[in-house]
């Protein structure tokens, strides 16, 4: 029990303090691609600490559910880092059937967000949660297509022994499958987690953002612990993704991490590339997409019914 | 395991005999609540009708609909089953009439009773068939019986349609969108909730009486089950009435349990006893979990009806201020529907979703891939069921009131900003206390689901016909405490951030201010998102299937003055099927009743001769 | 050397689905020079064990006809014929993609019953190139332009030339070379037909406006 709870905390104190800096790491490597300094990697924990030391306004027309959402968000995408293992530390929950409670806590943060954006009673909140429900849907489609591949090449239902021990065997089995897979969890990387072929976390023109304007009206802590919620989902996203694309598992605990860390910067980098050399679709190819990617995902689940 | 009371019945065929097993204490159990909770409900709601309707009437009905749901889910011999279910659906047309000065209701009401004859047709050739294979009209002889391959095959197809069109399967379902919201709120709940279980009851009974069906029979109901969810909540998104919004919504979740069965009957057939179990258990639970939920959703909608005399979705808005406990106890309800953890929703999807998985991972390839389309669609239902209650949640409860109307009544909220929430709320307190039975029912489930999950287990083991053990149960169990274990440690994580925040902000008050609208100085109810401009973007992309039609809402000029937009979702197994062929049928009577030869001694004649047929048939 | 092979293969197949998905004719022809390039590679990554010339040549010969030349002659066509560069579908490119990924599980489900004497270098080949074939030909039912025909022909063959290159052994190197020739042929005659038509292959302006409505539509 207090091991438990030991483990817990240790990935909560992993996820808290990892995800800022994943989150700066994007905004560095495009302001280089683009021939400038950029802000410091470790920009993102000054916002935050900004950010809860503020005082917020309120709206008159909101109600509780307004600020209960920022709550719900950080606890459901905190709830969720216990599901996901960060290489040597093994995930503190893991049961049969663990990534649906990934998928709705998830839903759960979306819903709360979604609603306190339409709490605030004006159209820019209300475009943005509107646009988040339907591209989520989409996106959903995608990640519960390739949860059904990883299950079949794992052949078990929990998260940690679906992007576990059993990877290299599957790699062999059906690369292209894995490879698929892969490509399209990193197009649900960049719709969920609001990134730049999909969405602008830069801009603040609202006709052309999601996730940006739909917590256009938070402020202080509340605004902190969205900002928080939306980095450490970036940053579970990613754990989930590095251990498909790096399977390599040595015996030394020490070269696993660094392989874990180097994958995780890796994909910043990725993400920071992408970000730098793609521009935003159109709203209305967004879907098409996000499509595309689906349509990959069942792809791999078709060649990995092939090669079973 | 089940008890069998028998008494001799003075009816050709019939015995009075009745069952109960693990299937009917189930669906008993469901009925039970539901009708209870409202009952008590409409001790508020029905009070304005006083002395205007003929309540005793309506009150007759209702206790006399909830003995036959009794009757019906319990009944152990086709005579009697067949009875209780034409009284069944009798009584509820005169639930659903009570508003009858309406032509519309009556329209509702008509359209409800020929369906469900359409349906009982069909159920009476299904109970010839099983009665004469088996050579008896009781059940349990049936159970006993084998049945050929095409016989089975032919008794399942029946009972599609014949329960499907009770259940709301697609395209069957014409009725409920129009039946449910023609009905008194405490009557669409008991409709929603339990009426259209019978339909999944027969089902399971059917299930459970043919041990031995075709291979295909599975994935005909997994499909069905996948077309009528998706399309369910499909249709659901488009809509701009409440109570039409969450009778398409019981569409899919009808759909989510066919999913289930499917599942269950895929496991019976290639023999994997924990699958099917799965499958059915997850079933039966999201049967009993729809029944509080969508009981408790109707009841909401009615508070929120009864208080503002709509049921637009695009003309309402910002009620959480002036109904504090409706709101609250209608988000327990949304939250549960979209399936999120904390509440029951959650636990059957889950066990279904267990079902599938398991499905995935030991079925032959065929199997393989009707788990995944299964899992993908559920998914997929999933997610736009949050779009759609967050939408439903948003424009009625949340935001600024969007008609100018409303207005009276925000003042009156203005008014009654001080005075407690008791006050402000104004709703019948019998109507409060029956939903709040609800939620905490849907809460229960939810936290402490093992004696639910144990009541619908042994339903699907039942039904699985198949040999557990009790570490199957322990199976199942494992997980589902890991997530209460979870969802306990969320909820204290909430806490901890609460208080965070709390500690954060410090004393005092914070500011509170208008929308910042983005340096826009006349901000307008108006600009906020309607529900259909919501629910816009995925109606889009369905455009086809959904019959989504626009009219107006092009600004003119460089000065613009008004513009007007309608949007309309029709429902396309209506108006693309059962309308054309009503207007064929109308057709053909035409030409037919002027052929007619009008002597009534002809008619005469021809039931003279037809009396001799049968006379010769029978006795020669 | 497999894992290349199946790489290759699901890389072709995607590249087939993303011109489907298009909606640029320009972007279309990008990525059909991507989908020959990555093709290029394969007459190389199936004889790795046992290299020879003929296989390079062939890769090369390949590379440069379809993956520049052919890519170039049809950028030249749309730039001198002036039309609008957007794809018209006639089914929406949502729909388009949903259908694409049926017709790739259904040419999986249709090759799980084809046996094929003699060795093949992966297993994947023969399904990736039938949904290739399958998918070429859904961009020219689909799509109304001439030059989306060209490109939707040149995907189709595409996928030919990769289950030939199955049956590589039993075929000489002349016949492949006057095959890449005369596709080469072939598109340099179409450029120019395109260049005359100008517009597209359309038969009366109601018919085209139908279409294109059902387009827009979806």
């Amino acid at each position: 029990m207090i091991s438990l709870t030991f483990y817990i905390l240790l990935h909560w104190l992993i996820v808290l303090a990892g995800a800022p800096l994943f989150l700066g790491v994007i905004p560095r490597v495009k302001a280089v691609i683009s021939g400038r300094r950029g802000p410091s990697v470790f920009q993102p924990y000054y916002d935050l600490a900004r950010l809860f030391q503020k005082k917020t306004v309120y709206s008159r027309t909101t109600t509780w559910l307004f600020r209960a959402a920022p709550i719900v968000a950080l606890a459901s995408v905190l709830m969720v880092s216990l599901v996901v293992p960060f290489c040597v530390f093994k995930a503190p929950i893991q049961f049969t059937g663990d990534i649906l409670l990934v998928a709705y806590l998830l839903a759960l943060a979306r819903f709360f967000m979604i609603i306190a954006a339409l709490d605030t009673g004006y159209s820019m909140e209300g475009m943005g949660a509107s646009r988040e429900a339907f591209f989520s849907c989409l996106s959903e489609l995608t990640l519960f297509m390739n949860f059904i591949t990883l299950a079949l090449l794992a052949h078990n239902i929990s998260l940690s022994r679906m992007i576990g021990a059993d990877i290299p065997v599957s790699w062999q089995m059906a690369g292209p499958a894995l490879l698929m897979a892969a490509g399209s969890l990193f197009v649900v990387l960049l719709a969920e987690n609001c990134r730049l072929p999909v969405d602008d976390p830069d801009t603040h023109l609202e006709l052309t953002m999601i996730h940006e304007v739909m917590i256009l009206e938070h402020g202080g802590v509340d605004l902190a612990y969205m900002h928080y919620a939306a980095g450490i989902k970036m940053f579970i996203f990613a754990a989930i993704l590095v251990p498909i694309l790096l399977p390599w598992q040595t015996g030394n605990v020490l070269q696993n991490w660094a392989i874990f860390c180097g994958g995780m910067m890796g994909l910043a980098l990725l993400v920071g590339v992408v970000e730098s050399t793609m521009a935003r679709f159109r709203l209305n190819r967004v879907k098409h997409f996000l499509l595309i990617s689906f349509a990959l995902a069942f792809f791999g689940f078709i060649v990995a019914l092939w090669r079973i | 395991m089940e008890i069998i009371f028998s008494k001799i019945w003075q009816v050709p065929f019939g015995a009075l005999s009745l069952r109960l097993d693990p299937l009917s204490v189930l669906f008993l159990t469901a009925i039970t609540i539901l009708f209870f909770c409202a009952g008590i409900y409409s001790m508020g709601y029905l009070r304005p009708y006083q002395g205007k309707k003929p309540l005793v009437w309506h009150v007759f009905c209702y206790l006399f609909l909830a003995m036959m749901f009794g009757v019906v889910v319990t009944a152990n011999n086709v005579i009697l089953f067949l009875s209780a279910w034409e009284l069944m659906s009798i009584a509820t047309y005169f639930l659903i009439i009570f508003h009858d000065e309406t032509p519309s209701v009556r329209r509702a009401g008509f359209l409800y009773l020929m369906a469900t004859h359409c349906g009982t047709f069909c159920l009476f050739l299904m109970f010839f068939l099983m009665a004469h294979t088996a050579g008896s009209m009781n059940f349990d002889v049936m159970a006993h019986a084998s049945f050929s391959p095409v016989v089975a095959g032919t008794i399942f197809s029946l009972a599609l349609i014949g329960f499907g069109v009770k259940a709301g399967f697609l395209p069957f379902h014409i009725w409920l969108p129009h039946a449910h919201p023609a009905a008194p709120s405490h009557i669409s709940a008991v409709l929603s909730g339990v009426a259209i279980k019978t339909g999944i009851y027969g089902i399971c009974r059917v299930l459970w009486i043919m041990g031995v069906l075709p291979e295909w029979c599975g994935y005909a109901l997994l499909l069905i089950g996948v077309v009528s969810g998706l399309m369910g909540v499909l249709y659901a998104l488009g809509q701009h009435e409440l109570k039409k919004l969450l009778a398409y919504h019981s569409i899919e979740n009808i759909g989510i349990i066919a999913i289930g069965l499917g599942i269950g009957m895929l496991g019976r057939t290639y023999h994997l006893a924990f699958v099917s179990a799965l499958g059915f258990a997850g079933a039966l639970l999201h049967v009993l979990n729809h029944a509080l939920f969508k009981g408790l959703l109707f009841l909401g909608a009615g508070s929120v009806i009864q208080k503002t005399h709509t049921g637009d979705l695009d003309r309402l808005g910002g009620l959480a201020k002036i109904m504090p406990y409706t709101s609250v106890l209608f988000l327990v309800g949304a939250l549960s529907i979209c399936g999120l953890p904390l509440f029951n929703g959650f636990i059957s999807e889950f066990v279904i979703f267990y079902g599938l998985f398991q499905g995935l991972l030991t079925l032959p390839l065929q199997g393989v891939f009707s788990c995944g389309v299964g899992i993908v669609s559920l998914a997929l239902m999933g997610a736009l069921a949050l779009a759609c209650f967050a939408k439903v949640y948003g424009t009625i409860f949340l935001g600024k009131p969007r008609r100018t109307g409303d207005s009276a009544l925000f003042q009156e909220k203005e008014r009654n900003r001080a005075l407690s929430p008791v006050l402000r709320e104004a709703t019948s307190k019998w109507m409060i206390v029956a939903m709040a039975v609800l939620a905490g029912l849907c809460a229960w489930i939810g936290l402490a689901p093992r004696n639910a999950v144990r009541l619908t287990f042994a339903g699907g083991e039942y039904l699985s016909r198949g040999v557990l053990m009790k570490e199957d149960f322990e199976k199942l169990m494992a997980p589902l405490s890991m997530i209460i274990g979870t969802v306990f440690i969320f909820m204290a994580v909430i806490a901890v951030l609460v208080l965070v925040r709390k500690v954060l902000l410090g004393k005092g008050s914070m500011p509170i201010q208008d929308t910042w609208a983005c340096g826009f100085a006349q901000v307008s109810p108006k600009f906020q998102y309607t529900s259909s401009s919501f629910a816009r973007p995925i109606v889009e992309l369905m455009k086809k299937i959904l019959m989504f039609s626009r009219q107006g809402g092009k600004v003119v000029g460089e000065f613009p003055v008004q513009a007007h937009m309608i949007s309309a979702v029709k429902d396309a197994s209506e108006e693309g099927m059962f309308r054309p062929l009503y207007i064929r049928f109308i057709r053909l009577s035409r030409k037919l009743d002027e052929r007619r030869n009008k002597y009534t001694q002809m008619y005469l004649m021809y039931i003279f001769l037809f009396l001799i047929f049968l006379l010769i048939w029978k006795l020669r | 050397m497999t894992i290349w092979i199946d790489a290759a293969c699901i890389l072709v197949v995607f590249f087939s689905l993303s011109i489907l998905a298009a909606y640029r004719i320009g972007g279309m022809i990008q990525m059909f020079a991507v989908q020959s390039l990555v093709l290029s590679f394969m007459p190389v990554l199936m004889h790795s064990h046992a290299l020879s010339l003929r296989d390079i040549l062939l890769s090369l010969g390949t590379m440069v006809l379809k993956a520049v030349l052919v890519p170039y002659i049809l950028f030249w066509a749309i730039r001198h014929v002036s039309m609008r560069s957007e794809v018209k579908p006639i089914i929406g490119i949502g729909s388009s993609i949903v259908c694409g990924a049926l017709l790739i599980a259904g040419s999986f489900w249709v090759s799980s019953s084809v046996t094929f004497p003699g060795k093949i270098a992966s297993d994947l080949v023969i399904p990736c190139s039938l949904a290739t074939v399958l998918l070429g030909f859904m961009i020219m039912v689909t799509r109304t332009r001439a030059v989306t025909q060209v490109v939707g022909y040149l995907v189709m063959e595409n996928g030919i030339f990769l289950f030939a290159l199955s049956l590589f052994d039993a075929m000489p190197i002349l016949i492949e070379m006057g095959i890449l020739l005369d596709i080469f042929a072939a598109v340099f005659i179409m450029a120019i037909v395109v260049n005359h038509i100008n517009e597209e292959f359309e038969r009366s302006p109601a018919a085209v406006k139908r279409w294109s409505k059902m387009g827009e539509s979806i």
